[in-house]
């Protein structure tokens, strides 16, 4: 039995194991989960030194004191001092020194966020405000025109009663309020109705993706 | 068929139906159908986990297939297939392909077709993995070197495409931010670690200026792609995404900020017929069909389980 081969019939045995939880909740299955998570652990900790740490720290150290890079690049030795601030936290007494680097990594991503969230969001809400008017484009009144308008009237309609009914949601009396939030209640299921069929559409794709395995590389090889 | 004969049918359905509910009566005539949906209003799950499961493995087993009639591409696959023609020769396109076998079931054919139509257009690529998929680099060097062996599409590594491999990112906007101002200084050593500066291709590719689209294809794309790619440095953005997740990204769509997405294997199925070449989307999107007839089977029952359970309850009453 060839090393593939044997990865092939784990994959499979895994496989069966995962989807016996289907059936109930079971030994098998448990141990696959907690090896799968122990294998994604040891992996991720293997790439991140191999990827990141080693060709991106470790050997620029390496190579100023071989002599093979400059000797400013041993300067990345300080880079263990905040590394290792973080594990104060494991202190109560000296939990605050933790707080420096924590600090810091908190101002330098609400920073980024803040700017990150001002361009993705503009544009949405510059986006929201369309033309209703069908005669408003260059070639006057056209079929395009009148199908443009009809679309971004039903845009904005959606927009705002979906919005309504979540800044009314209180005790109306008032009928074009009620209706209004109707409206938007039947476009909350509509998105949610899509989002449904999505979710299934992945799951299927799951599913086909492993019987895809089972079928290709277990039982018939080619 | 008298009342006995309708009762009597009605029992094969027994097997359908979950232990914990009431036993199944025959009860007045013409009520026997309705009586049926009800029960098949509460059934239990685990025969439709089966039943699609069954459906899915059709496919497989016999060379059957659903006929699937050609389609106008949806809009955004369409718009994705125009950004990659319009590459000039002096710019790359850079794929972030952040996925392994949490999400191959979609991704995989989602790179494999734009992969496909840039090694056909002779554009050059490079790809990087910056999302918590930490063997993306091995399942997209595996599927880049698959297509680049195919007849019309042999493409060199180091010249044409490049493999910067995995970076570590805990926040993707510090990442975003350095690889866009600098990418030899953010990655200075490809996935077979040869100094970047060494590789033909990364010798005119130094920022973001230097790259016309940003391909993102993962799970579930980082939005800060679109806010800080697009909307600070310019560069056009596509995603290819899990289908879970493609009503999130719509109204980037819709807003201009996205230049183009992918569906799931429907959308790599759709620009697999843009490049007029069937490959594993179109496959998967085909299998999955048989799939598709039992959830739309399952939808009708429940529904129309739903109106007999109500209509039930309110003849009880």
């Amino acid at each position: 039995m060839t090393a593939t081969t044997l990865a092939t019939l784990v994959g499979a045995v895994a496989t069966f194991a995962v989807f016996s939880y289907l059936v109930k909740d079971n030994a098998a299955y448990r141990l696959v989960q907690q090896a799968a998570l122990g294998a994604a652990v040891g992996i991720g900790i293997w790439i991140a030194w191999r990827d990141v740490l080693r060709p991106m720290w470790w050997a620029r150290i390496q190579g100023a004191f071989q002599g093979g890079r400059a000797w400013s690049d041993a300067l990345w030795l300080l880079a263990l001092v905040p590394g290792s601030l973080w594990y104060f936290q494991l202190s109560r007494k000296w939990f605050w020194v933790s707080t420096l680097v924590s600090g810091l990594f908190i101002g330098v991503a609400a920073g980024l966020a803040f700017k990150s969230q001002i361009l993705l969001i503009l544009p949405q809400i510059g986006a929201s405000l369309k033309p209703i008017n069908p005669f408003a484009g260059p070639g006057g009144l056209t079929w395009a025109s009148a199908l443009d308008s009809f679309n971004h009237l039903l845009f904005l309609v959606g927009m705002m009663t979906t919005l309504l009914y979540f800044f009314f949601s209180l005790r109306t009396e008032s009928r074009l309020l009620k209706g209004s939030m109707r409206v938007g209640r039947l476009m909350i299921m509509l998105t949610l109705g899509a989002m449904f069929a999505s979710t299934v559409m992945t799951r299927m794709a799951y599913l086909l993706e492993r019987l895809g395995f089972l079928y290709a590389k277990w039982l018939a090889p080619r | 068929m008298d009342a006995r004969e309708r009762g009597r049918a009605a029992w094969l359905f027994l097997p359908f139906i979950h232990p914990s509910n009431p036993p199944f009566i025959p009860c007045k005539v013409g009520k026997t159908a309705v009586n049926v949906l009800a029960h098949l209003h509460r059934l239990d799950r685990r025969w439709l986990y089966l039943a699609s499961a069954i459906a899915l493995a059709v496919p497989f087993l016999v060379r059957a297939r659903i006929p699937m009639p050609p389609t106008q591409p949806f809009l955004v696959t369409r718009r994705l297939y125009d950004a990659i023609e319009s590459c000039p020769p002096n710019k790359v396109v850079l794929i972030d392909s952040s996925w392994d076998m949490g999400s191959q079931a979609e991704n995989e054919a989602q790179l494999e077709c734009v992969v496909r139509h840039l090694c056909r257009k002779r554009v050059r690529f490079v790809i990087i993995s910056v999302q918590r998929a930490q063997l993306g680099p091995e399942f997209a060097q595996r599927a880049i070197e698959k297509i680049t062996a195919e007849p019309g599409c042999e493409r060199q590594y180091g010249t044409d495409w490049v493999n910067l491999g995995y970076v570590q990112a805990n926040d993707i906007k510090v990442v975003i931010e350095a690889l866009c101002r600098d990418l030899h200084a953010f990655r200075p050593n490809d996935v077979k670690q040869t100094p970047v500066g060494q590789l033909p291709l990364m010798q005119n590719v130094r920022s973001i200026k230097d790259v016309h689209l940003l391909y993102s294809v993962t799970y579930s794309p980082a939005e800060d792609w679109i806010s800080l790619v697009k909307g600070q440095f310019g560069t056009p953005v596509a995603f290819g995404c899990m289908t879970i997740m493609s009503p999130y990204y719509h109204t980037f769509i819709e807003s201009g900020q996205l230049s183009g997405m992918l569906i799931g294997n429907w959308g790599a199925a759709e620009y697999e017929a843009l490049l007029g070449r069937p490959g594993r989307g179109t496959e998967l999107i085909a299998f999955a069909s048989f799939g598709n007839c039992i959830i739309v089977a399952a939808v009708l029952l429940g529904n129309l389980g739903l109106w007999a359970a109500r209509r039930g309850r309110r003849e009880g009453k």
